[in-house]
């Protein structure tokens, strides 16, 4: 069963994200990618936090071969139109059906802030482009020879308030074609809960994102990041565990438990940490 | 109105290197209300020419210097314009080019156009002059220009209590198109509304 297949399914989904190397040596990106064997899907981010990485399409046809699935992430920030249709096409021709679009964080958040941003189209548009496509023309509607298939993911943020307005763009990109969501991080259950009854719709899976939280520093620096609450509780385990990391991994896999009982999957963001998600997994 | 902003005194000294008279044109449009043409403003500038020895051979104050015909009458009859050999503008780049448009001389720009902007109480930036205005379905709010992203669809995830993750001090301007939305019972008609792109 493929990724869209299990889409259909009742299947509590599992993926998490792995981002390309900054440079050509893709040895590491390798080795953190065979923790994630056993999962669904693997997406590759796309110059994450915009910084320049190594493409995410280059290493998606890697996971590929190596017999992963992966998701494609692509962003609007840094390609006008035709580059974003042609990357699509081109996804195709290699065999990657999935795709998260997403808008991208802004360049001036990144190693290169005065570096232009694009967004020629945004991800409503996108994700129509990519719909279009798929009907066999272009946004200039010309006539493919050949169309692809996609299976269409975005992104949604639980944290982000008012929350009523993140609902109705949940809503507004499965009108325009999004077939799977994954969430921004979330680290309380029963929030999410609250948020998850109002998105939850049948025809649509959505995973919620959860992140490891190795040490109180990294915690720290989550906690900077927008629109991310960290339950005090946790942040307690955090700061008093002798172990910080093997706590971590013991929150992440508690919270995977609560969300089994009513999310349609989870959403791994280990960041670097992907060696220790079989234990994460192994946990439940 | 264009919002203009004074170049630094070097980059103005840099423009000016081996010039020894100039004649200054200020416009009396956008940029007396960016107050970048106004009295103090010529003063300022006339004074960073003297203490750097170029002479000023004469200051016309014109309406609007992008009125290209008007401009052209009204300096055509000033002989300090007609001596000098390079002009200094203190206007918007519209005007140096409406000049530039009917006369050889050498043109140096003492602005930068920085934006269409509202003035009073505070500049704003609030159009970016594209073309293709979506206003009307935006409730008068231009994301193009006011959302970092252009988003014309709705917004990204990144606003927290109302706030643009891009610079926390500023309202994310799908906030504030939302807000509107809703007093105007306009939710639905946003939700099934899809923005072309253009």
């Amino acid at each position: 069963m493929n990724f869209k297949e299990k889409l259909k399914s009742n299947k509590f989904l599992i993926t998490a994200e792995l981002f390309p190397p900054k440079g050509t040596d893709i040895s590491s990106f390798l080795m953190r990618a065979e923790s994630l064997r056993d999962l669904d899907a693997v997406n590759v981010t796309d110059n994450q936090r915009a910084s320049m990485r190594t493409g995410s399409l280059a290493m998606c046809k890697i996971l590929l071969e190596k017999g992963f699935e992966p998701i494609l992430q692509i962003t609007v920030r840094d390609r006008n139109r035709i580059a974003l249709q042609s990357e699509l096409l081109s996804a195709s021709v290699l065999g990657i059906e999935n795709v998260l679009i997403i808008s991208g964080d802004h360049p001036s958040a990144g190693e290169y802030p005065s570096a232009k941003p694009v967004y020629d189209l945004d991800v409503l548009q996108l994700i129509k482009a990519a719909r279009t496509l798929e009907t066999g023309i272009d946004l200039a509607g010309k006539k493919l020879k050949g169309s692809p298939k996609f299976c269409i993911g975005a992104a949604v943020n639980p944290a982000a308030t008012p929350n009523d307005l993140q609902v109705l763009m949940l809503k507004k990109k499965i009108l325009a074609g999004a077939e799977f969501f994954q969430t921004q991080t979330i680290f309380d259950a029963a929030q999410y809960k609250t948020f998850f009854d109002k998105i939850k719709n049948p025809n649509v899976k959505i995973l919620a994102g959860i992140t490891l939280i190795k040490s109180p520093k990294f915690m720290q620096f989550l906690q900077k990041l927008p629109g991310v609450n960290i339950p005090i509780k946790i942040q307690e385990r955090i700061n008093s565990a002798s172990d910080p990391l093997s706590e971590g991994i013991k929150i992440c896999s508690e919270l995977i438990s609560d969300l089994k009982t009513f999310s349609d999957g989870v959403h791994i963001m280990a960041i670097g940490m992907e060696e220790h998600i079989p234990n994460i997994l192994s946990l439940q | 109105m264009i919002l203009t902003i004074k170049k630094s005194d070097e980059e103005i000294l840099e423009s000016l290197k081996g010039e020894s008279a100039v004649f200054i044109i200020a416009c009396a449009g956008c940029a007396v209300k960016s107050h970048t043409a106004d009295k103090q403003a010529v003063e300022t500038i006339s004074k960073l020419l003297s203490d750097n020895n170029i002479k000023v051979l004469g200051i016309e104050i014109l309406g609007a210097v992008c009125n290209t015909q008007k401009a052209q009458e009204t300096l055509s009859k000033n002989i300090n314009f007609q001596k000098a050999k390079t002009i200094l503008f203190l206007s918007c780049g519209t005007g140096v080019q409406a000049v530039g448009s009917f006369s050889d001389k050498r043109l140096i720009a003492v602005l930068n156009s920085a934006a269409i902007a509202a003035v009073e109480p505070s500049y704003s930036k609030f159009c970016s002059v594209c073309g293709d205005c979506i206003l009307s379905y935006t409730q008068g709010i231009c994301p193009k220009t006011r959302c970092p992203k252009s988003l014309v669809n709705g917004p990204c995830g990144g606003f927290v209590n109302g706030k643009c993750e891009i610079d926390p001090a500023k309202d994310c301007v799908w906030v504030l198109i939302y807000e509107k939305l809703k007093q105007n019972n306009a939710l639905d008609k946003f939700l099934n509304r899809f923005i072309e792109p253009r």
